[in-house]
């Protein structure tokens, strides 16, 4: 069943140009010119429960306008969302008891109140019971390692420990939905795959919808099931992983080492990119877009004695795609 | 909204008895203050038993009384990261639209709770120089009972002229001046730096038509007995007039508030 369902979702944005220069200034406060931009045009997409979602772009592509769209802080200018059946904008009071959300380095908590206090507080805004809250606090404290500085004011807590708690603060009303907008920007490894863990429990385990949005490729590599790709507030790509490698990350290279060294070396369907006595270096020509087929048509052409794969990682696969749709809208 | 809800209201008071010393700085501050306005009035009223109408012990104790009353016009939270002007600027107001509680409410039950607080220092206040004989007890038992409701009303108001200049940083994303000139003007006008019956008769005509010397000026001359008992209704009454006018702007102020909630760097 689909947690979240966006459709054409658009937001426009209405700001005043300003002129450069002082003369430019005072025309700016005189005659102010507006100019609408479109930060999210047309987007579709939808969530199913207990699915991770990334919602990944380039900066200012869009992602975070989306993400508050979807958690009802931003009106769309037009097109509808529907999360949990409700429409987040529009009855804000029902969709926050449905939802959780961690925007990046912004925290929820009480700067001066030691963290368990501020949780208590959160607990009271969402009328969670005792008992359920204690149930999950020891939970939360279990996989986050929480009651190490839980006593700790929030503004002496580091970045790790204080987005641990932000986690918790946006699961304690036990949401079906949760957002969360570059959660782990900043931090160590280790907190990260602590925190990746937690996000894992949470899906696998509890059955949640999670949208994340995130730069960093090793998390979308480990947690997302369903990629969603954003630039210049278009949806240029909806699928798996594979399917994002298939389709932006043919770059591979084959080095081979052949039995013999033949004076030229040509196979149908690839580039020779280097050739240097026995050792040639394969990539993708027409035709072949497949490591598993480009293995297949050397070996019956030419006898080799070792071979060697490059692919391109997650971040080269994401530079191809912005790219590929930069050069679409250009 | 439920009964749990309400202890956000806690929130100021949890963090300042997590930083002891922010409570040893308020009660130096407000002891030094009011030993300093003490001296002052005293000093002013040397040569003289009474002054535009005021004799020395009620202008003593209106000077004294304005003083305290300044701790429940709404705590500084700027050290502790959670001003509108903060919230907006660093965009932790995100938080108060995915929460089951208002935006409105949520700021309503953060300012009782700190004008509860604040009402708290100011009875510890009062006591103490009420027995030290800094201030005197109210003119009559009608005038404290007059005192008293004008002092809720002024509370309102002042809650609501705050809450019009911390929803104004929604549009201009930022307060600051208009901080500075509220702050200013509510000093000037409603007889915290003095009592307005030293001031010009214009001034006073000028200060009666805006709402800030309801907020301390007439809860306070009733209590001296400067204003009559007799009086008290109709003042109410301009009070309560302007209750329900700063309620109406600032309710409307929430509704576009909603609507053009920007946030800062993404």
């Amino acid at each position: 069943m689909d947690a979240i369902i966006a459709r054409d979702l658009t937001k426009t944005f209405h700001t005043i140009a300003r002129r450069p220069g002082f003369v430019g200034g005072l025309k700016s406060l005189v005659a102010p010119a507006r100019i609408a931009k479109t930060a999210v045009d047309g987007v579709s997409f939808s969530v199913r429960e207990g699915e991770l979602l990334a919602l990944l772009g380039p900066n200012g592509a869009g992602k975070s306008t989306t993400i508050k769209m979807l958690t009802g802080i931003l009106v769309p200018t037009s097109g509808s969302v529907h999360v949990a059946g409700i429409e987040p904008h529009r009855d804000r009071e029902r969709n926050a008891r449905t939802i959780g959300a961690v925007f990046g380095q912004r925290t929820q908590l009480w700067w001066d109140l030691p963290a368990r206090d501020s949780l208590a507080i959160l607990r009271d805004i969402f009328g969670v019971e005792a008992e359920e809250y204690r149930r999950r606090l020891s939970e939360f404290d279990d996989l986050l390692g929480l009651s190490e500085f839980w006593d700790t004011r929030i503004r002496h807590l580091s970045l790790g420990q204080r987005v641990r708690c932000d986690l918790a603060a946006a699961l304690i009303h036990d949401p079906k939905i949760v957002f969360l907008d570059e959660p782990t920007i900043g931090m160590d490894v280790v907190v990260k795959e602590q925190v990746r863990e937690f996000l894992r429990h949470q899906v696998e385990r509890r059955g949640r919808a999670v949208v994340l949005t995130t730069h960093d490729m090793t998390e979308v590599n480990r947690l997302a099931e369903r990629i969603v790709l954003i630039n210049h507030g278009r949806l240029f790509f909806d699928g798996s992983l594979t399917e994002l490698r298939s389709r932006f990350g043919a770059t591979w290279q084959v080095h081979v080492t052949l039995a013999d060294a033949p004076a030229e070396v040509a196979v149908p369907g690839l580039r020779v990119l280097r050739h240097d006595g026995p050792r040639v270096a394969f990539g993708p020509g027409e035709g072949a877009t497949t490591t598993h087929e480009a293995l297949r048509l050397i070996i019956e052409r030419y006898a080799i004695s070792d071979l060697t794969i490059e692919e391109n990682d997650l971040e080269d696969v994401m530079r191809e795609a912005y790219l590929h749709r930069e050069q679409v809208t250009a | 909204m439920s009964v749990a809800q309400w202890r956000v209201a806690r929130v100021t008071p949890l963090g300042e008895f997590a930083q002891p010393a922010r409570i040893t700085g308020t009660a130096v501050r407000l002891a030094a203050q009011v030993f300093l306005v003490v001296c002052l009035w005293r000093s002013l009223y040397s040569q003289v038993e009474t002054s535009a109408g005021l004799a020395r012990e009620q202008a003593v104790t209106y000077a004294v009384l304005a003083v305290l009353a300044l701790q429940i016009r709404g705590l500084d939270r700027s050290a502790s990261r959670d001003t509108m002007l903060q919230h907006i600027q660093e965009g932790t107001v995100l938080y108060w639209f995915v929460r089951p509680i208002p935006p409105r409410r949520y700021y309503l039950v953060r300012a009782v709770g700190d004008q509860l607080y604040g009402f708290a220092w100011v009875i510890v206040g009062y006591a103490i120089c009420l027995a030290a004989g800094a201030v005197k007890p109210p003119a009559s038992g009608g005038a404290a009972a007059a005192f008293a409701v004008s002092l809720l009303l002024a509370q309102i108001i002042m809650y609501q002229l705050l809450l019009a200049v911390d929803l104004v940083c929604f549009w201009t994303l930022q307060n600051n001046a208009a901080l500075t000139i509220l702050r200013f003007l509510q000093n000037l006008l409603s007889g915290v730096i003095a009592p307005l019956w030293f001031f010009p008769d214009w001034f006073l005509t000028m200060s009666s038509v805006l709402p800030f010397r309801y907020t301390l000026d007439v809860p306070l001359s009733l209590y001296i007995g400067r204003s009559a008992v007799g009086e008290a209704p109709r003042l109410l009454a301009i009070q309560l007039l302007w209750c329900v006018l700063l309620a109406g702007l600032t309710r409307l102020m929430w509704r576009k508030a909603a609507g053009v909630v920007t946030v800062q760097g993404g």
